[in-house]
């Protein structure tokens, strides 16, 4: 079998499909060739250019950090000896380091973190009534802001992609501690994307829904524009925060209707993944991992989204960590547990052998002349630098894949004290989008980490 | 099942217990309430022994808002659309309902639809829809008739109909011109007339009409004085809203003219109405989900211990766990009803035979739940000592009186505990070899450290009073060998173990306010504000009034004001 073997369609397909999504000259649903591009390799033949891949990966609970950052700064970082990125090492042309950044907006414990690494802006407590906190998201998270960039100049056939690795296993402070890609929410209302959890849901959304008739498909297209005009229509009579509510749901049927109108490529299906469900309570979070990146990578290769999230555990998870040897739920293991947190380390060395997993998946996955990693830019990130103070000081980041070329991998930026939302802006800017700011209100930067870039 | 208007017309000649104990009501109020009466918003009783407020907060409820169909929701909508031959979309594949506050009620007021959950509706409506019109004369029933053309005037009166059930109100004519507008599109795409009917169902059933119970109210003008300038609930939204309180479902057909016809507007009708329900099977399920968010013990179904330390664990655990706690419910509102703060000290529970060896009783066997009554040995009385509650606030290998207490302090008596301040070690001293603690004895570094000690001193006391019961509920004598310290207060109030702390806990003034407010929050779908004060006094007041009786609570919950009125719609700042 040759290395496209994999895919079913065919080359040609690519000239059929054409124009037929959005409008826009754009390819999906069939992987990049090495055959469709220019003699450079470095865009499609008509000079069209190679589509870069944006991912948020995050895992919960914060690093050690002694153990986690590399012990030089600039190019060829090196973990200290059983440090934490030290599965990483096969990667790390792909992989930097970003450290001595901190969260910049109102702090608290947890909530404050994820928001700032995930969204670049503050968290949102939700109706102020009382001391105890649910909170959301106020901006979106930065696969959103991806997203909303890609479907406006390269449109996908979904916007993005949401997995979970580990359940939801924390408590009930609101989203910021269930789910990780958010819409934003000005308001108060509860505006996200929920990660898939099950592998094989995950499958049969993206890879088995059969083939509808296209007129079948007409049919469903008309059905959700009327939708749209019911959402309308009610909309006109609802307070600020219903709109809002009702404006996501509108965008949701107008994105379903969409790629209902605009039939793509199917991949070839990969093979359905099963599920894993716990083994004496334990839940199978190596296999999962493993069958999660696996499909991600397929959608990613075909084009299915350029932007995506996968949520390894929860803000604040309760997820064990048994692999590693743990015992207790990562939260209370890792407030408990004294110096010099032996557990926690060896979860997430464990986090970091699932991470390095993914990566080596993408990049032993063919896009274009090279690989998905070299057309990635994933940030990976944690809401504490240490979860047993709740820190949020030095924050953990990393930058993965080299963006299509935009990025330099190897590179341990360490900043003095300076906003954690420059790694966002370097992660976006790595993806193609071309900003030169980046967050809100105190987490709002204007400076790109420079030294990660290629010139 | 709804309140059918037959079966609202049969119930409407009961009479209702007598309001003549409203003053021995008031002077129980003031005796039970005592000094807890500024936290919940400003009653008092005069000499007189009426009660009225002690300082007048106006009553300024919260605007309205729309309303996600939870998951039992939307499949109970479309069984009472449909009939209950249909294979319902199971809940895995629907839109994910999620807590907020404690609730999925609360929840519920804040979702939005995501991409994703768009089509999962999308993919859970064709699977219903299309059950029903592979059948043809399962179709035509839904139809009403079996047109072969899209002018047969019949369609109109299908949409008018079926959209009334499935939006709970009537549809206006350019609603009903609009389906039949999208009938005629997608004709061109489909085989027949039935089929493009089938569409515009589709879009009937994903529209936010139906996704979304929807509230607006009207304004109430100057004939109301004492309610103008706010927004009152019609009596569609009503009985849509009392409706899925109740029942999880919508409102049948006999409902929603009953409604239309000023029921709500007359609350001894509605009294007698609520009654009748609340005796009907039906009316269980969706209560008991309300105590399951109540106690958070949806939770247990993950319930997740040490299997080396607790032999006893198992995947089934849990999930019986959680059933005792329901059937103790249950068993309080519907059967034997009467003071609901007896569940704190009830020795009657309901064990099957798993659970039955954490309690340590012998001879029970298989997994049917049997009534037990526990010995009067001092060790267990109430929910506080159910394993389910123990164990689900603990950790896999080790108890926390600091859950405990927390779930007790802010769930129970509605009071609020911050979270932990930044940047402070949460790690607990490690006991050495040589010299070996109980987690009693190591939580006092919280109550050392001043900066901890203002919150944990908060929480956990209350735990220390269950210290004999380990991570999984079962009862212990000694602690790794060292003795167990139960003795313990809340607030200055002393007590020596579980026992005597249930027995406590039912008395507390606290408890009683905490269960109508938190049902008030369940009802409404928000936390309460001081806007909101008027409405829960009146409805604690009540509660007490009946004896702490829950049925009561729900019937006057829903003839609340809090319950009826809405402020104006709030725009963006």
């Amino acid at each position: 079998m040759n290395r496209h073997g994999f895919f079913r369609r065919a080359l040609d397909r690519r000239a059929m499909l054409r124009g037929l999504f959005g409008g826009a000259l754009v390819s999906v649903g069939v992987p990049i060739l090495e055959s469709m591009l220019n003699d450079h390799g470095n865009a499609y033949a008509d000079g069209e250019p190679l589509p870069t891949r944006f991912g948020l990966w995050f895992f919960g609970n914060g690093v050690r950090l002694n153990s986690w950052l590399p012990v030089n700064q600039g190019a060829d970082w090196q973990p200290p000896a059983g440090g934490e990125l030290v599965p990483l090492v096969p990667h790390k042309d792909y992989v930097s380091v970003v450290s001595g950044l901190n969260v910049k907006t109102p702090r608290h414990p947890h909530h404050s973190g994820i928001s700032a690494v995930c969204s670049g802006g503050p968290h949102l407590k939700v109706d102020n009534v009382r001391d105890t906190i649910v909170s959301t998201f106020k901006y979106k998270s930065v696969d959103q802001v991806a997203a909303d960039h890609f479907q406006a100049t390269t449109p996908s056939p979904y916007r993005s992609l949401e997995a979970a690795v580990t359940r939801f296993r924390g408590t009930d402070e609101g989203t910021s501690f269930q789910y990780l890609s958010h819409n934003g929410s000005l308001n108060g209302e509860t505006n996200v994307n929920p990660s898939e959890e099950s592998p094989q849901a995950f499958f049969n959304r993206l890879f088995n829904m059969g083939t509808a008739a296209p007129l079948v498909l007409k049919a469903r297209a008309s059905v959700l524009d009327s939708v749209a005009n019911q959402i309308t229509a009610l909309e006109k009579r609802l307070g600020a925060r219903d709109k809002e509510r009702l404006d996501q749901h509108f965008s949701s049927v107008r994105e379903l209707e969409k790629r209902l109108s605009a039939p793509f490529a199917e991949c070839s299906k990969p093979t359905a993944p099963g599920d894993y469900p716990d083994l004496n309570g334990d839940e199978q979070m190596t296999q999962k991992n493993q069958v999660m990146s696996d499909l991600m990578a397929v959608a990613l290769a075909c084009r299915l989204t350029q932007s995506f999230s996968i949520m390894f555990s929860t803000c604040g998870s309760g997820v064990v960590m048994w692999p590693a040897g743990s015992k207790d739920g990562q939260h209370y293991m890792n407030h408990t547990e004294p110096s010099p947190w032996t557990k926690q380390h060896s979860s997430v060395t464990f986090t970091m052998e699932q991470l390095g997993y993914f990566l080596g998946k993408l990049k032993a996955t063919p896009d274009g002349a090279g690989n998905l990693l070299d057309q990635s830019s994933i940030l990976v990130c944690t809401e504490h630098a240490e979860g047993w103070t709740h820190s949020q000081d030095d924050m953990p980041m990393l930058l993965c894949g080299k963006g299509g070329g935009r990025l330099k991998g190897n590179v341990h930026f360490r900043g003095s004290g300076g906003n954690c939302s420059r790694a966002l802006l370097t992660a976006l800017r790595g993806a193609g989008l071309p900003l030169s700011e980046f967050g809100y209100e105190a987490g709002k930067t204007t400076l790109p980490i420079a030294e990660l870039e290629n010139a | 099942m709804g309140l059918t208007h037959g079966r609202f017309k049969r119930a409407s000649g009961r009479a209702r217990r007598g309001t003549s104990g409203i003053v021995g009501g008031a002077l129980l109020l003031a005796a039970t309430l005592g000094g807890c009466l500024g936290a919940i918003g400003g009653l008092s009783t005069d000499g007189g022994g009426t009660t009225k407020p002690a300082n007048k907060v106006p009553f300024k409820p919260q605007p309205a808002t729309i309303h996600r169909l939870t998951s039992h929701q939307l499949q109970n909508s479309w069984s009472a659309l449909f009939g209950t031959e249909l294979v319902i979309p199971i809940a895995s594949s629907l839109p994910s309902d999620d807590q907020a506050y404690g609730f999925r009620s609360i929840s519920a007021a804040m979702r939005t639809i995501s991409p994703l959950e768009a089509e999962q509706y999308e993919q859970a409506t064709y699977a219903v829809i299309d059950q029903v019109w592979a059948k043809d004369g399962w179709r035509d029933a839904t139809l009403g008739c079996a047109p072969t053309t899209l002018d047969d005037p019949c369609i109109r009166v299908y949409f008018a109909k079926f959209g009334r059930r499935a939006w709970r109100r009537p549809l206006v004519a350019e609603e009903v011109d609009e389906l039949v507008a999208l009938s005629k599109k997608v004709d061109a795409f489909t085989s027949s007339t039935p089929e493009a009917l089938k569409f515009a169902t589709a879009s009937l059933l994903q529209s936010p009409n139906f996704l979304f119970r929807i509230e607006q109210g009207l304004p109430v003008g100057p004939e109301d004085p004492e309610h103008e300038g706010l927004f009152k609930l019609t009596g569609l939204e009503m009985a849509t809203r009392t409706s899925y309180l109740l029942l999880d479902s919508p409102p049948s057909e006999g409902m929603l003219d009953a409604a239309e016809q000023g029921l709500f507007d007359n609350p001894e009708l509605v009294r007698a109405a609520l009654a009748y329900t609340l005796d009907q099977p039906e009316a269980r399920g969706p209560l008991v989900r309300f105590f399951r968010d109540f106690m958070n013990i949806g939770r247990l179904d993950e319930l997740d211990k040490n299997i080396e330390l607790f032999p006893a664990f198992s995947q089934t655990l849990g999930p019986a766990m959680r059933t005792e706690i329901e059937k103790l419910f249950e068993a309080k509102v519907f059967d034997e009803r009467g003071d609901f703060r007896s569940l704190f000290t009830t020795r009657t529970t309901f064990v099957n035979d798993e659970l039955a060896k954490v309690y340590g009783i012998d001879g029970i066997t298989g997994p049917e739940f049997v009534a037990v009554t526990l010995p009067n040995d001092g060790k267990r009385s109430g929910l506080l000592t159910t394993p389910g509650f123990l164990a689900m606030n603990a950790h896999k290998t080790a108890t926390s009186p600091t859950h405990r207490g927390r779930f007790v302090r802010m769930n129970l008596l509605c009071q609020d505990v911050p979270p932990p301040p930044m940047g402070v070690s949460t790690a607990l001293p490690e006991p050495t070899p040589s010299e070996p603690k109980t987690l009693r004895e190591r939580l006092e570094a919280h109550r050392e450290d001043e900066l901890c000690r203002s919150c944990h001193q908060l929480m956990d006391p209350i735990g220390f009073g269950l210290e004999h019961f380990d991570a999984l509920g079962q009862w212990r004598d000694l602690e790794a060998g060292l003795a167990i310290d139960a003795v313990s207060d809340i607030d200055g109030r002393p007590f020596d173990g579980a026992v005597e702390l249930s027995a406590l806990v039912a008395e507390l003034p606290e408890v009683g306010v905490c269960i109508a407010r938190r049902f008030y929050q369940h009802a409404t779908a928000r936390l309460d504000t001081k806007g909101d004060r008027p409405a829960v006094d009146s409805l604690v007041m009540s509660f007490v009034e009946s004896d702490f009786d829950f049925r009561a609570l729900v019937i006057d919950m829903v003839i609340n004001d809090g319950f009826r009125y809405v402020s104006a719609p709030k725009e963006t700042p």
